[in-house]
């Protein structure tokens, strides 16, 4: 990518009086189109935020400005600031999870036979490559109450007692952990192959040096490998947060927000604001909120993008 | 993105290690830890993963009576077709799958083109305001499905669009074209400047040089972010439950979702049936683009 920094061919293109329209005749189709279908939408967002548009409003086309009248009934909104509490929470756990599991099957992808790699690389694939609606039919099926394979497993395991007939979406704690299980299930091949083929440019002769010195394994995992893993690390971490903060599907499929809106995070209690209860005003200020407090996370995958190296 | 950009091969990740790795750890004579206790994790951990898709496919093969018993079969025991059969009159799967497909083609193609000139621009050009516009790109395709609905919803019932196939086609292309430029621009920084200058030389036009030169070496890139936009749309639930709300609109996934609530959720046979011909093309093109799939998705983030 450094390729086209110093390339001067890129510079005298640009100089070139003819020239220099090309990119802009080569950009306006697509940005037309994103303006139209993405730029707008976002303005009409946040001028939606200060409204009272709701189900009538799509009757009857009436609403009116009622300034920040949606945003004060949202800070007061317990429900809200609860929401926002477990999507915090549950993102922590998601991420912690799929990092560590994830980090931890790069590492083991390195000390496999080719075989043996290239097995657990087909198993990951399946399972990254399950749609989220289907993954989460296949969830329901595995914990259902009375058939589930998972409770008739748990159940043998002789720890938690006899697990046949619980109903994983009728116990809060349950529930998360159900749904927690099949992000993390469907999170883990990306950052493991995506560290596995950062793991795999680590010099060896670096860790031959360490070794000579007489690292443990662990030793020469943490001072050599970590240390050459750390800014990859940092960019999966990073996806990992935004894109769990984002989860949606899999909740509403799995749990619908429920039981009482226990696993009710962010993105479904957006959803059921707006096209449950129909408050459309209401739901573009809470999507607005949602939006900021995810553009600061963005800020911070662009600002190690760039460092990175990634050329803009 | 960077270095991987035309190669396109499933076994990708397994030849990625270099040649001196695996010489390297058997010249080793101190190995601490012996290989068969990574592979004895590797086994567990293949089975644990692997194990709800394998659960899926044993029970779309199965007889209701072998699907519901407290007790598991891990096999079945008289494999029948019976739940496909299902599947596919539950409802008009085939309504669904040409609903899907009109869609998804659609957007596919249109974010394909529109994306193809946009990454051009981006990448054999400089120009003012070029950093501004990836910035922009990148920060747009992280927003969350639920904000984007609201609006898009408002817009499109205002002018006739939700309901409609051309409406979804459009939020679609709104959700994949920013990272489809994202990922096509990565395949034309990897052409080298001198195959431009050459084609310059002699005496090609931008115009040429783009449609004869650059367009047809960026192909596999076509193919990879054509592949992305088409997971995307194909998987996508909450904008087609938002929009389809007529039934005979439905796409694949509502369709599939629906199981859960209009069957009381009772047939898990045709439910896994049904799932299983739903992930099908997806699974097999993730074995297809795989390894750009990992550069790709980082948007470029991660140095091959």
């Amino acid at each position: 990518m450094a390729i086209s920094t110093v390339n001067p061919g890129l510079r005298r293109a640009a100089k070139g009086p003819r020239r220099n329209l090309a990119p802009l005749w080569l950009l306006s189709p697509a940005g037309i189109v994103l303006l139209a279908v993405l730029v707008a939408p976002i303005i009409y967002l946040v001028v939606t935020s200060f409204t009272d548009y709701d189900q009538r409003t799509l009757y009857t086309g009436a609403y009116d400005s009622v300034g920040i009248a949606n945003y004060l009934s949202l800070f007061t909104d317990p429900d809200f600031w609860w929401s926002l509490i477990r999507t915090v929470l549950f993102t922590a756990a998601m991420v912690a999870g799929s990092i560590v599991i994830g980090t931890g099957v790069s590492h083991l992808l390195t000390r496999l036979s080719t075989v043996m790699r290239y097995v657990v690389t087909i198993v990951l694939i399946f399972a990254w490559g399950m749609p989220n609606v289907a993954s989460s039919l296949v969830w329901k099926w595995l914990f259902q109450p009375g058939y589930g394979v998972m409770n008739w497993f748990l159940t043998q395991l002789h720890v938690f007692g006899d697990m046949t007939n619980v109903d994983w979406s009728n116990n809060a704690f349950l529930s998360y952990a159900s749904i927690w299980m099949l992000i993390v299930w469907q999170a883990v091949p990306f950052i493991a192959l995506t560290l596995y083929a950062a793991e795999t440019q680590i010099p060896t002769e670096l860790k031959e040096a360490v070794r000579l010195d007489g690292a443990s394994e662990w030793g020469v995992y943490k001072t050599i490998t970590l240390t050459f893993l750390k800014p990859t690390l940092l960019l999966v971490t990073i996806l990992s947060v935004i894109w769990d903060y984002n989860v949606f599907n899999q909740i509403w499929l799995v749990s619908q927000g429920g039981p009482d809106d226990a696993t009710s995070t962010l993105g479904v209690f957006t959803f059921t604001t707006a096209f449950v209860g129909f408050h459309l005003g209401q739901g573009a200020a809470i999507s607005v909120v949602t939006t900021l407090i995810l553009l600061i996370l963005t800020v911070f995958y662009i600002r190690n993008l760039i460092r990175s190296g990634e050329d803009l | 993105m960077t270095t991987t950009a035309p190669r396109l091969s499933t076994d990708e990740v397994s030849d990625h290690a270099p040649a001196s790795a695996p010489t390297a750890v058997k010249s080793t004579r101190r190995r601490k830890r012996p290989r068969w206790i990574s592979h004895t994790i590797a086994v567990v951990f293949s089975i644990v993963w692997i194990f709800p898709v394998y659960w899926m496919i044993n029970t779309a093969f199965k007889p209701r009576t072998e699907a519901m018993t407290s007790k598991p079969e891990f096999y079945p025991h008289h494999p029948t077709l019976h739940n496909f059969a299902v599947a596919f009159t539950q409802g008009d799967f085939l309504v669904y799958l040409r609903n899907s497909a009109i869609v998804v083609s659609g957007a596919v193609v249109l974010s394909i083109l529109l994306g193809l000139f946009a990454a051009a621009a981006l990448s054999r050009f400089r120009f003012r305001g070029r950093r501004s516009i990836m910035v922009v790109i990148l920060v747009v395709q992280m927003l969350p499905a639920t904000a984007l609905l609201i609006p898009q919803f408002l817009i499109f019932s205002q002018i006739g669009l939700v309901g409609t196939y051309v409406g979804l086609m459009l939020a679609y292309v709104a959700a994949v074209l920013p990272f489809t430029i994202w990922v096509m621009r990565g395949f034309f920084l990897a052409i080298p400047m001198e195959v431009e200058e050459a084609a310059r030389m002699d005496g090609a036009s931008t115009w040429q040089v783009l449609t004869r030169v650059l367009f047809p070496l960026v192909m596999p890139g076509v193919i990879a972010s054509g592949v992305f936009a088409f997971i995307a749309a194909w998987n996508d639930y909450i904008v087609a439950y938002t929009f389809m709300q007529d039934q005979s609109h439905y796409t694949l996934p509502v369709w599939l979702a629906s199981f859960t609530t209009q069957t009381s959720g009772t047939d898990f046979g045709g439910q896994m049936a049904a799932s299983v011909l739903f992930s099908l093309p997806v699974v097999v093109f993730f074995m297809i683009i795989q390894r750009n799939l990992v550069s790709g998705m980082s948007a470029g983030a991660v140095k091959g």
